[in-house]
């Protein structure tokens, strides 16, 4: 599979995962209508088969998952990039989600707020934090 | 970090000794698909995978390896003649 077309793949599958949300908030909300339920379950199958096409056939599932002592030094630089930058999306992404929530339930839960600050914390200093901890010199 | 590119014959010495990317990727314990990177010059091996290679091709790794780009082995021999002969 050609780069480009994995990139198509990515945004599919993230596109479809997505639409399924907002089905499934709107049905949650406004009720299930037949022709909602077929759009949902379809969306659902592209999501299930973008997910086997990019992930699964291409071996990027088995790449990512694979401990490395089983991988070469190639292998594990690739591997290694994609986690600093997942890490760092899936941070800002979870974080952003959490600050909303938080000020939307505004002083009903002043606890919310709090996580957030310490998540935003930890996920900042977490890094820094393991070398700390594992290096012998810095 | 900004790494500069390193040449290297691997694909040259592996067609000349009639050995596939799979078998040289079994020999040096790499993915066949890391033979290709090496090859099109997409990847720097570490140093260790640089000496594994050399050894394989029992080569000294600057016949291997280069950070500048390679003479044909042909023209860098006959080189090597003619500053012997002085």
């Amino acid at each position: 599979m050609s780069k480009s077309n994995r990139r198509i793949g990515v945004i599919i599958n993230y596109a479809c995962v997505l639409l399924s949300l907002v089905f499934f908030y709107f049905g949650k909300y406004n009720g299930w209508t037949d022709m909602m339920t077929v759009v949902t379950i379809l969306v659902l199958v592209s999501a299930l088969v973008s997910f086997v096409v990019l992930h699964i056939k291409t071996h990027l599932w088995r790449l990512v998952h694979t401990r490395a002592d089983k991988l070469d030094e190639r292998q594990i630089q690739v591997t290694h990039e994609s986690l600093r930058y997942a890490y760092g999306i899936f941070s800002v992404i979870s974080l952003l989600v959490l600050l909303v929530i938080a000020l939307l339930a505004g002083e009903n839960d002043s606890m919310l707020i709090l996580i957030f600050a310490s998540l935003l914390y930890l996920a900042h200093t977490l890094p820094s934090s393991i070398i700390a901890w594992t290096e012998k010199e810095v | 970090m900004k790494t500069r590119r390193i040449y290297n014959r691997i694909s040259v010495l592996r067609e000349e000794r009639g050995i596939s990317r799979k078998e040289l990727a079994d020999e040096i314990g790499v993915n066949f698909q890391t033979v290709g990177y090496l090859e099109r010059g997409e990847y720097n091996p570490s140093l260790d995978l640089a000496f594994k290679i050399s050894e394989f091709f029992k080569l000294p790794v600057e016949l291997v390896f280069s950070t500048t780009p390679l003479k044909p082995l042909s023209q860098e021999i006959l080189e090597q003649r003619n500053k012997m002969r002085g």
